[in-house]
């Protein structure tokens, strides 16, 4: 059985108390993998040290005001490519209901021209009409008529 | 474990805690100037500017070396903060989590100077930068003449291999050189987690390292 995590970690923190401190060495010499392990995290330790810095650069003065223009430019660009994205959205929803519009129109229009009877054809409503014998009213007059019921309908 | 407390958990204990930690922290004069802060007081942001700058400036500097770049990551965080804070929810110290944004930030200015490097100094698009980058072992041929820069080096590439948190945690434990005690107060975490997500974490780094191809002599032991 291998020693607890939080143990390991407190001994390599080096805050063990004497008796803990004790029981935890005595399992690493005789737990191989534990010892490895914990000799990789020294040396890991180390490396980690090399990030500590004595000396660090200032701020130079007017940070803050150059702070401020970085969120100014951020928050402009940010408002414009909302607003882009604001209209592309608007745009699509627009088209949709257009499409969906349409959609719905046109199958009414479909449904209902296949529902109206056929009599509402040309050849249909000149057939209703009586044919002009040669001897009635010119011919021209009677086609007249005919195209106007055609249209009524 | 043997006690009552690890065989009957009690899963409301921790929230209290924590919840109790923030209404603590929100109570204290910082956690009102965060508070003005978040309302829109631009005198109380400039306040926690002026607070942190310099603690910023050293961790920026301490992982990245650069010091021409060094203002402008810190500019960066900065702005960050600001356009963050409103979601800053007080788990944390500001401090904290201030941190973890400069370290992150630190860590995405790192990953973009190499692949600008390596897109200058070959014909490669970025695209084809970053492929190479995924296939090739991720080791430095060419070993630098400073040990402790190679260390440095090393240590950074190997922290990318954990997640933020991790990072954040290991970064202020043995870098900045708080104890757990003060981490968990800082994070709002208990120390045991504390404890535990350390060394998950060291445990990672120690899985990372050996699958790293380790050329000999680059890490003097």
């Amino acid at each position: 059985m291998h020693a607890a995590e939080s143990d390991l970690e407190e001994y390599l923190s080096g805050s063990l108390k004497p008796a803990a401190l004790a029981k935890i060495e005595a399992h690493l010499k005789a737990c191989d993998t534990c010892r490895q392990e914990v000799e990789g995290m020294r040396e890991i330790s180390l490396c980690l040290a090399t990030l500590r810095t004595e000396e660090s650069p200032e701020p130079a003065p007017g940070f803050y005001a150059r702070v401020m223009d970085r969120v100014g430019r951020q928050t402009a660009a940010l408002t414009f490519s909302s607003l882009f994205n604001w209209q592309f959205a608007f745009a699509r929803r627009v088209a949709f209901a257009a499409l969906v519009t349409f959609a719905i129109l046109g199958s009414y229009l479909i449904i209902h021209e296949n529902a109206s009877p056929s009599g509402f054809s040309p050849e249909a409503v000149m057939a209703q009409q009586e044919l002009p014998a040669f001897e009635s009213g010119p011919a021209p007059d009677n086609m007249l008529v005919t195209l106007t019921v055609y249209e009524q309908h | 474990m043997g006690t009552l407390t690890g065989a009957l958990p009690l899963p409301a204990f921790g929230t209290k805690v924590a919840a109790k930690s923030r209404v603590d922290y929100q109570n204290t004069p910082e956690g009102a100037l965060v508070q003005r802060a978040q309302a829109g007081d631009e005198s109380a942001f400039r306040e926690i500017v002026e607070r942190y700058q310099s603690k910023v400036f050293s961790i920026i500097h301490g992982i990245v070396r650069q010091r021409n770049d060094v203002e402008d990551i810190a500019q960066q965080v900065f702005a960050k903060v600001y356009s963050s804070l409103k979601s800053f929810d007080f788990r944390s110290s500001l401090i904290t989590w201030i941190y973890k944004i400069t370290v992150n930030e630190c860590f995405d200015y790192l990953r973009k100077r190499k692949v600008r490097r390596l897109v200058y100094e070959s014909d490669l698009s970025e695209d084809e930068v970053r492929r190479v980058e995924n296939t090739e072992p991720a080791t430095d041929r060419q070993a630098p003449v400073d040990s402790s820069l190679a260390q440095r080096d090393y240590v950074l590439k190997l922290l990318t291999r954990v997640s933020e948190e991790e990072r954040m945690l290991l970064i202020l434990k043995e870098v900045e050189g708080f104890s757990v005690e003060e981490l968990a107060e800082k994070t709002g975490m208990n120390e045991n987690t504390v404890k535990v997500k350390l060394f998950r974490a060291r445990q990672k780094l120690v899985k990372a390292a050996q699958r790293l191809d380790r050329t000999p002599g680059l890490v003097p032991g």
